[in-house]
C-alpha cells in the first residue's frame, strides 16, 4: 500500500517534469490555426511555415554559429583551466576552482547587465557579437571546468609517469595518455556548453544587436504577439536538435556527464 | 629544462581563462558597482558626479520593498515545493532498481536540456485561461469559468518548480546514495518504525544534499528572469523583471544597477543566513 502510493507519487512528479515538453510537441502537429489542445487534426503545416520563415531560419543559423564558437572557446580555455587546477595549482586549487565557477554563482541577469554596460563603456556596444559571445563563454565555462576536472581527478598519475619513463615527451604524453583518458569529460563539458549556449536566454536578450537574435530571443519576440502553433514547431525542432546532440554523442562516445 | 620555465609554463594553461574572467566578469562587475553610485542622466545613461540616492530611492519606496518581499516569498515557496516534490524522487533514484534508472535520470534532467522560453511556452499552453487544464476542468463541469492559474504568483511558482526541480533532486539523490541502506535496515531491526527511521537516520544523513539543493533552488528562483516575465505577465513582477524594465525600457542605468546589486546582496545574505541556520547539527526532537 505505502509502496504503491510512493510509486504513484513519483510517477506524478515525472509526469509534471515532462508535461510542458509533451504539450509543446503535441501542439506543433496541430492542423488548426490556433493553439488548442488536443489538436484539431494532425498536420505538418506549421513546420512548413517555419521552414519558410526567413526570420526564424536566420535565428537558427545565428544560434548554431554562436553555440559553436562558444563551445570551441569555452572547451579550450575550460579544459586548460581544469588541467591547471587539478595538476599544477597546488595550494591555489580552491581559489582557481572558485574563480572558474564564479559565473555560475553570480545571477545571470546581473552578469548580463554588467556585460551590457561594459560593451557600451568600451565603445563597441552591441554592433558586434563580441559581447554576446563573451557572455556565452562565461556562463558555459563552469560546466566545461566541472566535467573536465571531475575526469582529471580520477586520472592516475602513474600512467603519465610510466609513459615518461618509457621516453615519451610532454606533447606525446598529453596526446596519447591524458587526452584519451579525460576525453569523456571534455566531450561532456563541450556538450553542455553547446546546449546551454544554444538555449540560453538572458545573456542573449541583453546583448543582442540588430539582426543577431538567437532562436530563443526570436521565439520570445514571436510569442509576445502571436499564438499560432508555429512557435510550437520551432520549439519542437529545437528540442529534437538538443535530444539528437545528446543521443548521438552518447552513442558515439558513451559520455559521462557531471553537472554538479 | 630550467626550473623557472617549468614553474611558469603551467600558468599558460590558466591564463586564457583568467583573462576572460577578468575582462568580461570582474571589470564589468566593478563597473556596475560604480554605475550604481552615479547620478541619473537626462537623455544620457547617467549624469555627472556621485550619489547614494539610488539606494535611498530603493529603500524608501514601499513599491520596491514590497517587490523584494514578494520575490523572497516566491523563492521560499518554490524551494519548499521543490523539496516536497523532489525528495521522494531523489530517494527513488538513489534506491530504486537499476532497470529504469537511466530513463528516470533522463526525465529529471529533461527540463535542463530544454530552453527556458520553450518550457515557459509549454506552461502557457497548459495553464492559460484557454489552456489544457482549464478546458478540461470546464469540460468536466467542475468549474464555471477558467481558474486563474497564470499571470499570478501561482503560475510563477509552478513554472519555477518545474525548472528548478532537477537542482533539488540531484544533490539529494547523490547524498542519499552515500548513505548505506544497511543503516536503515539496522534501525528497523531494532524496532524503529518507518517514520522514526526516516527522521532519525535518513533525514540527518541526507541533510547536506537538502541544504545544497535548497540553496541552489532559492538563489536561482529569486534571480530568475524569463519565467516570471513570461508567466507572471504584467501584474506580478519579481525584482529581476523590475530591474530589467528599469534598464532596458526606461533606461535608468544607475538606478537599475543599484536595484540589481541590491537583489544580489539580498540573495547572498539569505543564503548565508540559511547556511548558518542549517549548519547547527540536526537534532532529532
Amino acid at each position: 500500500m505505502g509502496q504503491r502510493l510512493f510509486a504513484s507519487y513519483c510517477i506524478l512528479i515525472y509526469a509534471f517534469l515532462l508535461a510542458p515538453i509533451v504539450v509543446v510537441v503535441a501542439a506543433s502537429f496541430n492542423a488548426g490555426a490556433f493553439l488548442t489542445f488536443p489538436p484539431q487534426g494532425l498536420s505538418l503545416r506549421w513546420y512548413v511555415t517555419f521552414f519558410e520563415n526567413e526570420v526564424f531560419m536566420r535565428a537558427i543559423r545565428t544560434s548554431l554559429f554562436v553555440a559553436l564558437i562558444t563551445t570551441v572557446i569555452s572547451g579550450t580555455i575550460g579544459t586548460a583551466g581544469a588541467l591547471y587546477a587539478v595538476q599544477f595549482a597546488g595550494r591555489l586549487k580552491e581559489a582557481v576552482r572558485l574563480a572558474m565557477l564564479a559565473p555560475l554563482l553570480l545571477p545571470e541577469v546581473l552578469t548580463a547587465i554588467a556585460l551590457l554596460f561594459f560593451v557600451y563603456a568600451i565603445g563597441i556596444g552591441t554592433r558586434t557579437m563580441v559581447g554576446m559571445i563573451a557572455g556565452h563563454v562565461l556562463i558555459t565555462l563552469p560546466f566545461v571546468f566541472i566535467n573536465v576536472s571531475a575526469a582529471l581527478e580520477s586520472f592516475d598519475p602513474s600512467w603519465d609517469l610510466a609513459a615518461r619513463s618509457l621516453g615519451a615527451d610532454r606533447l606525446t604524453r598529453f596526446r596519447r595518455i591524458m587526452l584519451p583518458l579525460i576525453k569523456s569529460g571534455v566531450i561532456g563539458g563541450c556538450l553542455f556548453a553547446f546546449i546551454i549556449s544554444f538555449d540560453t536566454f538572458t545573456i542573449s536578450f541583453m546583448l543582442k544587436g540588430i539582426g543577431t537574435s538567437t532562436l530563443p530571443i526570436q521565439l520570445f519576440d514571436y510569442l509576445r504577439t502571436n499564438f499560432t502553433p508555429e512557435a510550437a514547431a520551432v520549439s519542437s525542432l529545437s528540442i529534437a536538435l538538443t535530444v539528437a546532440v545528446v543521443l548521438v554523442t552518447e552513442k558515439l562516445l558513451g559520455l559521462k556527464i557531471h553537472r554538479f | 629544462m630550467a626550473p623557472k620555465k617549468r614553474h611558469l609554463a603551467p600558468l599558460l594553461l590558466i591564463a586564457p581563462a583568467l583573462i576572460v574572467l577578468t575582462v568580461f566578469l570582474v571589470i564589468p562587475y566593478l563597473n556596475i558597482i560604480l554605475m550604481s553610485f552615479r547620478t541619473p542622466g537626462n537623455g544620457v545613461p547617467y549624469g555627472a558626479g556621485w550619489t547614494i540616492a539610488n539606494y535611498g530611492k530603493f529603500l524608501s519606496d514601499p513599491f520596491y520593498l514590497f517587490q523584494i518581499a514578494n520575490t523572497l516569498w516566491i523563492g521560499v515557496v518554490t524551494t519548499l515545493v521543490c523539496l516536497v516534490a523532489g525528495f521522494p524522487v531523489a530517494w527513488q533514484l538513489a534506491r530504486g532498481s537499476n532497470r529504469w534508472r537511466g530513463l528516470y535520470y533522463g526525465i529529471v534532467l529533461a527540463p535542463l536540456l530544454i530552453g527556458i522560453v520553450i518550457r515557459s511556452y509549454g506552461w502557457t499552453i497548459l495553464l492559460g485561461n484557454n489552456g489544457v487544464i482549464n478546458r478540461a476542468l470546464i469540460g468536466a463541469g467542475l468549474v464555471d469559468g477558467p481558474l486563474p492559474l497564470m499571470y499570478n504568483g501561482l503560475g510563477i511558482i509552478i513554472a519555477l518548480t518545474h525548472v528548478l526541480l532537477p537542482f533539488m533532486i540531484l544533490p539529494i539523490s547523490s547524498a542519499l546514495q552515500g548513505v548505506d541502506p544497511s543503516l536503515e535496515a539496522a534501525a528497523r531491526s531494532l524496532g524503529a518504525s518507518r517514520a522514526i527511521t526516516f527522521r532519525r537516520i535518513v533525514l540527518p544523513l541526507a541533510l547536506p544534499g537538502i541544504q545544497a539543493g535548497s540553496m541552489l533552488v532559492f538563489v536561482l528562483a529569486i534571480s530568475a528572469y524569463v519565467t516570471p516575465a513570461l508567466i507572471g505577465g504584467l501584474r506580478v513582477k519579481t525584482m529581476a523583471v523590475t530591474v530589467v524594465d528599469a534598464l532596458i525600457d526606461t533606461f535608468q542605468w544607475p538606478f537599475g544597477s543599484a536595484l540589481a546589486l541590491a537583489l544580489s546582496v539580498i540573495g547572498a545574505l539569505s543564503v548565508i543566513a540559511f547556511a548558518r541556520l542549517t549548519r547547527t547539527k540536526w537534532k532529532a526532537p
